[in-house]
């Protein structure tokens, strides 16, 4: 996967998100949404090296993961409106979209992706395949007790598990650095026979260059890996977190260094793009997902009368 | 009662189970059994004897203390195509993977608009065994007041096996609780239904059994009260009291049609549950009946449930709060006298 593509992805990423914030203020998405605003550079990193057999359990912050994992923009962003052409109806919602086509879940409880990713990993060893299963999760859920759990048991059985950390420094409002025992959250991989590497996760080439050694690892059945990818959370928690814990001139030094426009520069310098390429992929981008916006946006909410659906799949009235 | 004495097959529950779920793994190879010591040990309570060795470590997995994990480890299989059996050890544990059975197993399937099944059986050993306030609780209550999880709860040997294998089929998830009594308890001490055939068969999710038939009393209850019904009723019909007994084997779903057609007829009530009373399993019922019923036309409804504490250790403690043979007498006299 080239440099243009990693750029295009993470662009488009951006937008997509920016045009799920628009729902927010209109109450088209009434409840919580958790963008992924700043964090492009990890998702772009996994392009290329996933199959569509392998899995990936993603957490509250989700869209980007799905988008990499090939899960269809419009049917996501139309979930995340609450409509009835949203990838599960309307009945998940931004934090609960589920793609059984593309192996791709979430789950909005904070640690619980890390389970789910490692039945997925138990199963595609016993059926002696090579597709591994990625669990993401954020610097938080590292203090899950799920955290030691799954990575004890990847690295008994030496399941094929990749937990990939995006560790943004921040627990909603608490530092990680205040709850951490050790520097890293990668570090821990020696007490789990597991690979670790914590890295740069504001360069897409970076985190693809770990990402590649991660699933080598796993893919030649050495075991789990733990990659820690540190970003910035660009925006609160959720929308509506007045993020006060934060001072303006640590939010300003953040923004300063937006993955987007770094890597831009970069691509720059190295004559990868030029700046009117830039500028058409930054429109092209843009376009597309406003249209998602627009046609989502006429699309019909879940019948009233479907509320009581899919609590069981087979008939229960005996 | 029944003179069970010549039945041949003298099986216990936990065998019954066992048997249900080798016969289920042998005709389904995406069928897993994981939990803590379901290997080599075949269950602390013998439910899953024999598996391990005919199945082997990948699909019978004895896994670490790490339930949280293990249980969520069924929902990533179960999306990968596989049905896993989940044992979790004793019902009291079940705290510790509540949320992957709660956020996860049971609403998946609704929270994917249906495109995801969770065929997964989380099974479980309920019920007081003298083991006091942490491994005797019944706990089926707090599940059935969960959305999307059916919760099976057998009685009858016959139903041991019988539920099970309809458990391990279903394509919804079923919390399947055990009850250690019974478990341990043999067919020639059974009072209902004891005869476990070889074959495979399956028992219905959702249907009530009557094991007894009767005209004064309705005693609605599940589990292993059953069998303590069933020996109080025939106690009290020495004195003329004429107990129907429904044993409800599944609480989700709930077979109530069985339940208003036996209380029309005796037009008094008892509930008698093993688990805590308050916010559960007699009010539900209770609370279906005066929906279903015109209340006036019906002559007693009481409930007998573990008064709201946890289970004490003492035995001279514990038959004061346990739902016993006793005390279920006690309670048939009482309403028969009080008509």
């Amino acid at each position: 996967m080239n440099q243009i593509e990693r750029f295009k992805a993470m662009v488009e990423m951006r937008f997509f998100d920016e045009a799920c914030l628009e729902g927010v203020p209109t109450m088209e998405i009434h409840g919580e949404l958790h963008t992924g605003i700043g964090q492009e550079a990890i998702s772009a990193g996994l392009l290329g090296h996933l199959k569509n057999s392998d899995a990936l359990v993603s957490t509250h912050r989700n869209h980007y993961h799905a988008l990499i994992k090939g899960v269809n923009p419009y049917r996501l962003m139309s979930e995340i409106f609450e409509k009835k052409t949203g990838i599960c109806q309307g009945f998940g919602g931004h934090m609960h979209p589920f793609s059984l086509k593309q192996n791709f879940s979430a789950t909005g409880i904070v640690g619980q992706s890390l389970p789910v990713a490692l039945g997925y990993a138990y199963a595609f060893k016993m059926r002696k395949g090579d597709s591994l299963a990625i669990g993401v999760i954020g610097d938080g859920a590292a203090n899950h007790g799920t955290f030691h759990e799954t990575l004890n048991i990847a690295g008994a059985w030496k399941l094929p598990l990749l937990v990939l950390v995006e560790n943004n420094g921040y627990g909603i409002s608490v530092p990680i650095s205040k709850v951490l025992a050790t520097e890293t959250i990668a570090e821990r991989a020696k007490s789990y026979s597991a690979w670790g590497k914590c890295v740069n996760g504001d360069d897409p080439d970076i985190v693809s260059e770990a990402v590649e050694e991660a699933v080598d690892h796993i893919r030649s059945n050495q075991g789990p890996a733990i990659l820690e990818a540190v970003c910035n959370r660009f925006r609160g928690h959720y929308e509506g977190d007045t993020d006060h814990y934060r001072s303006k001139t640590e939010k300003h030094n953040m923004l300063k260094g937006d993955p987007i426009n770094t890597y831009s520069e970069k691509l720059l310098s190295l004559k990868v793009l030029t700046e009117n390429e830039i500028q058409n992929i930054v429109q092209t981008s843009k376009q597309k997902m406003f249209g998602l916006l627009k046609r989502v946006r006429g699309e019909k909410m879940p019948l009233p009368e479907t509320a009581l659906n899919y609590i069981f799949c087979e008939k229960t009235d005996g | 009662m029944a003179n069970n004495d010549k039945i041949e097959r003298n099986l216990n529950g936990s065998e019954a189970i066992a048997e249900a779920i080798f016969q289920e793994m042998q005709q389904d190879d995406n069928t897993i059994l994981i939990g803590e010591d379901v290997g080599k040990c075949g269950g602390v309570f013998g439910a899953s004897r024999n598996c391990f060795s005919e199945f082997g470590e990948n699909r019978v997995r004895d896994m670490p203390i790490s339930e949280m994990t293990f249980t969520g480890m069924g929902v990533g299989m179960a999306m990968s195509g596989l049905r896993p059996i989940i044992e979790i050890m004793f019902a009291d544990f079940l705290g510790v993977c509540l949320e992957q059975i709660y956020n996860a197993i049971g609403k998946i399937h609704y929270m994917s608009g249906g495109t995801v099944k969770m065929p997964i059986v989380v099974k479980t050993a309920a019920g007081n065994i003298g083991s006091a306030a942490q491994h005797s609780q019944c706990l089926w209550g707090t599940l059935a007041h969960l959305p999307g999880l059916k919760i099976v709860v057998p009685s009858s040997l016959y139903d041991h096996k019988g539920l099970m294998a309809s458990a391990i089929r279903s394509n919804d998830p079923v919390i399947f609780f055990e009850h250690k009594e019974l478990l341990l308890k043999r067919a020639r001490s059974f009072l209902s239904n004891p005869i476990v055939p070889k074959k495979t068969y399956t028992v219905p999710i959702g249907k009530a059994v009557k094991p007894r038939i009767g005209s004064d009393i309705t005693l609605v209850t599940l589990s292993y009260s059953v069998e303590l019904a069933l020996e109080s009723a025939a106690e009290v019909a020495k004195e003329g009291i004429d107990v129907e007994i429904i044993d409800l084997r599944s609480l989700v779903p709930l077979d109530i049609e069985t339940v208003l057609q036996s209380v029309r007829k005796t037009q008094r009530l008892l509930v008698v549950d093993e688990d805590y009373q308050s916010f559960g399993v007699s009010g539900e019922i209770i609370t279906r009946v005066v929906e279903n019923i015109e209340p006036t036309s019906l002559k007693q409804i009481k409930r007998h449930a573990v008064p709201d504490v946890p289970i004490p250790a003492a035995l001279s403690l514990e038959q004061v709060v346990v739902p016993n043979y006793e005390s279920i007498k006690n309670m048939l006299i009482m309403m028969a006298k009080g008509s």
